[in-house]
């Protein structure tokens, strides 16, 4: 029997999003311009037009600027990019899948690092049962 | 009583008085709700350097909750974005799903009159660019702390980047600014206190109570405070002391505790 792959449909998704992207953005930086975060991208990118590209490269399995992967690497999810879009692309779309793609999260390689916290899922088991009682582990966890 | 499921997330699990005040006041809004949360019910956004891993959680999680077969009330804004954003894009949701502030918000008029402890405090409420379009909390949580009699809400003058701080765990210059910019604010308004929406903000911001720069609260806590719930903050103790106590150590463990809960504990803003 034939079972779908864990994640497929999101996979799919993602993919579809991805092409969207590709077909809508005119690479006119209204959404860099706009970002409360790129002030803290490193390198700096001399503004939104050059830096657009190198981000739909990575959407693309290319290798991104080093300022588009900076931006990529600084994103927080503001959202203030979206509304400034005049494609309604939905940037923070754009800048989700080229991080998770940048941190080669959709099979690509990484091209960002990726601080992984061994100890996240521990430490949220360790809180709870610092937190709640026994009942409240089993019922609710 | 309306049954209801609370998904309140992951790492709420560090604020045991916040997930019981909230079911204590969905009780008293007339609700019965059944709570969910922790690793087992990650929505998968932690997981953006392997999706297929996040897909894995995604579709458990939607596949549990649509087992309850009940409304989802959701606490966390990572999670409840996520499900717009990513997990029901990919799955079939069949529940239908509000926001916390959201409910409590259109539940205002059973809410004010639960709201008989004074608390005599001016705030200013810390607020984030981001998740404001998708739930206007900006607007909504100052309007449910002006039910609090007591409560004066300050304008804060100042918008976090971001949706929430804990994304700057790993951009020090960007969360030194907050907390210098937080501090400001709140002194610039004459507050005494900020008051945090989300508790990943309030997990970081803490740390400027710790320090002394400025107490801080999560607004659940001046509600359930106001409504005269008991449940103590115990990670604010154990923020300010930056350790827990013997018995809470046996159950974690001790090299787990030093290792990954005491740098965590220890930690303090750099205030300028």
């Amino acid at each position: 029997m034939n079972r779908p792959a864990i994640g497929g449909r999101l996979k799919e998704f993602q993919q579809g999003e991805v092409e969207r992207i590709l077909g809508a953005c005119t690479r006119c930086g209204k959404c860099y311009e706009v970002c409360p975060m790129a002030q803290y991208a490193k390198p700096p990118a001399g503004n939104g037009r050059s830096v657009v590209p190198g981000v739909l490269a990575v959407l693309r399995g290319e290798a991104g600027s080093p300022e588009a992967l900076g931006w990529i690497a600084v994103c927080t999810r503001s959202g203030v990019c979206v509304p400034a879009c005049p494609e309604n692309v939905d940037p923070k779309m754009m800048m989700r899948l080229a991080r998770m793609t940048a941190l080669g999260g959709r099979g690509q390689a990484a091209q960002i690092e990726s601080k992984q916290d061994r100890d996240y899922f521990d430490r949220i088991r360790a809180f709870a049962r610092l937190q709640l009682s026994d009942g409240e582990l089993k019922d609710w966890t | 009583m309306s049954p209801v499921t609370f998904w309140y997330g992951c790492n709420v699990l560090r604020h045991g008085d916040i997930i019981h005040s909230c079911l204590d006041i969905l009780r008293a809004l007339g609700f019965e709700p059944a709570a969910v949360g922790g690793p087992d019910y990650c929505c998968g956004s932690v997981k953006d350097v392997n999706q297929g891993t996040a897909g894995g959680m995604a579709t458990r999680t939607v596949g549990k909750l649509n087992q309850r077969a009940a409304p989802v009330v959701a606490w966390c804004p990572s999670c409840h974005s996520h499900m717009h954003d990513f997990m029901e894009r990919a799955n079939d949701r069949h529940f239908d799903i509000t926001y916390l502030v959201d409910l409590l918000h259109a539940s205002r008029a059973k809410l004010a009159p639960l709201l008989v402890q004074p608390v005599p405090m001016r705030v200013i409420v810390h607020q984030h660019v981001g998740f404001n379009e998708l739930v206007p909390v900006n607007r909504m949580v100052p309007e449910l702390l002006r039910l609090i009699p007591g409560v004066d809400v300050a304008e804060a003058g100042y918008t976090a980047p971001g949706y929430m701080c804990a994304s700057f765990a790993a951009l020090p210059k960007a969360m030194d600014d907050i907390n210098n910019n937080t501090v400001r604010a709140a002194r610039a308004a004459g507050a005494d206190a900020v008051v945090t929406m989300f508790h990943q903000c309030y997990r970081e911001l803490v740390g400027l109570d710790a320090a002394g720069a400025v107490p801080v609260y999560n607004y659940i806590q001046l509600i359930a405070r106001s409504m005269g719930l008991p449940y103590t903050d115990d990670y604010k103790a154990w923020k300010r002391a930056g350790m827990i106590g013997p018995d809470g150590i046996a159950k974690v463990g001790i090299e787990f505790y030093e290792r990954a809960i005491v740098p965590e504990l220890k930690k303090r803003p750099n205030l300028r």
